[in-house]
């Protein structure tokens, strides 16, 4: 029987912000991408914790508690994990 | 003691955490707004003292997320915290302002100013939202972790405003060290510290919570209700111009009369008379009856930027302005145009991206401007006959707006075109802040600046022309009573009959192509030259009457073959003229300093003036040939 570690399947499990549910709370793994400086002095950063609040052209989230609205071609750099659905 | 003697002390932070409250709170109402040559933003200096009476002189900084970014605020909040601008030397001081309920943001700078190597104290801003956002605020802490002194304020209640000044009294905090800059990777360093100072210092509550903001932005950004609240306000604002300043337009008039009949009964007649009663009275006053609705737009639009709302406004129409190679960080200084262009051009600033900066600076001027007004109301009632006022005037008034906007944008489409990518693609990011009630301080600080400036412009720059226009129409003096020869025989008289031939083709006669000449200058001298060029006298206390009875004399003027001078067509000619034409001096200025080019305001100026002429020339002569 095949075994898969934990890695592995948070891996699988990665997607994108641009992905995420709406009302999804998201736990950043890391950030790829040409404008990963412009997301870090956004305040986006491995580990934290945002929340999606609105999905389209431009999305809306949650970050430090500030509402940041970024374009969807941003939020496409930002991989992480779902953690709850709203 | 002169201000270079005066010890500096910056204040800098991000963008919305409340430095200019801070600054206002600590300077009191001596605060000013001061242009440094060569920077396309800017910096606020005023004097505060401390508890002991020392004189400090407080810089405001742009806000900035950080001072490596390439956009002119954040350039030059760099430049003065380094000392690089010749104006301020170095600073003595740094007050980090900092938004207490975002912390692992706003830490980001502070750190980035602490490795500048300057005395700091962090002021920990809005601490009542951090409260009440349920995050743990341990000061005490944050300090001993930073090696800097922090100071938690309320700016806008002014808590924590005398525990500040006792902070920045002597000696001021040594420098401090700062490990974290040395790491192979600065930026990432500087976030993990920041996420390890909340940790320890501002403990934010695991849940999300659902706050008012939540709740509005539900509606106002709704994809389909939000465009219904965003057309409804704007809706509200332009009919609230145009409905609500009427009254003090009045009063405007009002003074405006009981000050001529003041003079004309102290002065005895003669020409001095007649220069400060139709020269100077008549034709500032024709301009400063406009001041009301111009408050009534900048209230609007300080309303709006104070309560949050301008922010979701943006957001909305990112998707549209990026129709026209713009994004919604353009959409406030095009808004801002509609009442001023020179506000609008220098709010291009928050935009990231320089050549779409250059293309909002390029077409503001089309955003029809209050400057516009009066041109329009004395032009709209002769296309439609009668008086002022009615729905269809309204109509075409909007028409007028609308064609003004399409042509902005088809321009900014072209232009962003032939000026092509940036070298690095730039993504829209915009900050929503919390809805805040707003600051009525702010709001009308504000509009006092703006009532005032335009107040000056029409106390010099108009008053001036007006005295010109009024000596070139008067003098050289004939020997006739009749005032059509007494005219022909100035100076005015003999320009016109210069001008004539050029500006024949697009309908206008000698005396009309030169108040459109006069209003190089400013458009809003258009009236009263018309008035001093076609010798209509202006009734007392009542503008519109007067110029109901300027249109009936327009109306009978006749070309040479017995036709009318003033057409619809001609009309149309007109107001084609002036939808286009870049007629205002201050507004080159401003492209030509926030563009760091005077070839690119000579361009605008050109550009513009050149499509006013040949669109005019187009619908005279088409219009002609079709019959109209």
């Amino acid at each position: 029987m095949a075994h898969v570690s934990a890695a592995e399947l948070e891996t699988d499990s990665l997607q994108t912000l641009a992905q995420a549910t709406v009302g999804c709370d998201f736990r950043i793994r890391f950030l790829e991408g040409p404008a990963c400086e412009q997301l870090r002095r956004l305040g986006f950063c491995e580990t934290l914790r945002v929340r999606k609040l609105s999905h389209g052209r431009n999305l809306i989230c949650t970050v430090c508690g500030t509402r940041m609205a970024l374009s969807r071609e941003l939020a496409q750099q930002v991989k992480g994990t779902p953690l709850t659905a709203a | 003691m002169t201000a270079r003697e005066m010890e500096t002390v910056v204040l800098a932070g991000n963008p919305n955490v409340g430095k200019t409250t801070l600054f206002n709170a600590l300077t009191g109402k001596t605060g000013k707004v001061a242009n440094v040559a060569g920077a396309t933003v800017d910096l606020k200096t005023g004097e505060t003292f401390t508890p002991h009476g020392q004189k400090l002189r407080i810089v405001d900084l742009p806000g900035c997320l950080s001072l490596n970014g390439e956009a002119p605020d954040q350039q030059l909040a760099r430049r003065a915290l380094l000392g690089e601008l010749e104006e301020l030397g170095k600073p003595d001081l740094a007050l980090c302002v900092l938004d207490a309920s975002n912390l692992e943001r706003n830490l980001m700078l502070a750190l980035e100013v602490i490795e500048a190597g300057l005395p700091v104290i962090v002021v920990l801003n809005m601490i009542d939202v951090a409260e009440a956002s349920g995050i743990r605020l341990d000061p005490v802490v944050l300090s001993e972790e930073l090696g800097v002194p922090i100071v938690p304020v309320q700016a806008n209640k002014q808590h924590g405003i005398v525990e500040l000044k006792q902070a920045i009294r002597h000696p001021l905090p040594p420098a401090s060290g700062a490990p974290w800059a040395s790491a192979e990777h600065p930026v990432e360093a500087r976030q993990q510290l920041a996420l390890e100072l909340c940790e320890l210092a501002a403990r934010r509550p695991d849940s999300h919570q659902s706050t008012l903001s939540d709740k509005l932005d539900a509606q106002l950004i709704h994809p389909v209700l939000g465009w219904v609240y965003l057309i409804a306000i704007m809706f509200a604002v332009f009919w609230s111009i145009f409905s609500f300043a009427a009254i003090p337009m009045g009063w405007v008039e009002a003074g405006q009369g009981w000050l001529e009949g003041l003079v004309a009964g102290a002065m005895p007649e003669g020409d001095f008379r007649d220069l400060i009663i139709s020269g100077i009275i008549g034709g500032v006053g024709s301009v400063v009856v406009f001041l009301p609705q111009i408050l009534i737009l900048f209230f609007f639009i300080g309303l709006l930027e104070s309560s949050g709302y301008m922010a979701r406004a943006a957001f909305m129409m990112d998707g549209l302005m990026s129709k026209v190679g713009l994004s919604g960080k353009a959409f406030l200084p095009l808004l801002s145009s509609y009442a001023c262009a020179i506000p609008g051009i220098m709010a291009t600033r928050s935009i990231d991206s320089a050549k779409e900066r250059l293309t909002t600076i390029f077409v503001a001027p089309w955003m029809s401007c209050t400057a516009r007004l009066p041109v329009y109301f004395l032009l709209i009632p002769m296309l439609l006959g009668g008086s002022e006022g009615g729905l269809t005037q309204a109509l075409v008034l909007l028409a007028i707006y609308v064609f003004g906007t399409l042509s902005a944008f088809v321009v900014a489409r072209v232009l962003r075109g032939r000026l092509g990518e940036d070298a690095q693609p730039r993504h829209f990011t915009l900050e929503l802040p919390p809805y805040r009630a707003p600051q009525w301080g702010y709001v009308f600080r504000h509009l006092a600046d703006r009532g005032w400036s335009f107040l000056r412009k029409a106390g010099t720059v108009i008053m001036g022309i007006s005295i010109v226009l009024w000596a070139l129409s008067t003098y050289p003096k004939s020997d006739s009573d009749d005032p059509a020869e007494m005219l022909q025989h100035s100076l005015m008289g003999r320009i016109s009959s210069t001008v004539e031939p050029v500006v024949r083709p697009l309908g206008f006669d000698g005396r009309t192509g030169t108040a459109v000449l006069t209003s190089f200058a400013a458009r809003e001298v258009f009236n009263a030259s018309m008035f001093q060029l076609f010798r209509v006298e202006e009734i007392e206390e009542d503008e519109t009457a007067s110029r109901d009875r300027l249109r009936q004399r327009l109306a009978e003027e006749t070309w040479e073959d017995g036709t009318a001078m003033f057409r619809p067509l001609t009309v149309i000619s007109l107001l084609i003229f002036y939808i286009y034409a870049l007629q205002c001096l201050p507004t080159s200025a401003v492209t030509a300093r926030e563009s760091g080019s005077w070839k690119w305001a000579a361009g605008q100026f050109v550009f513009m003036t050149g499509v006013a002429a040949l669109g005019s020339l187009l619908v005279y002569q088409v219009g002609s040939l079709l019959g109209f």
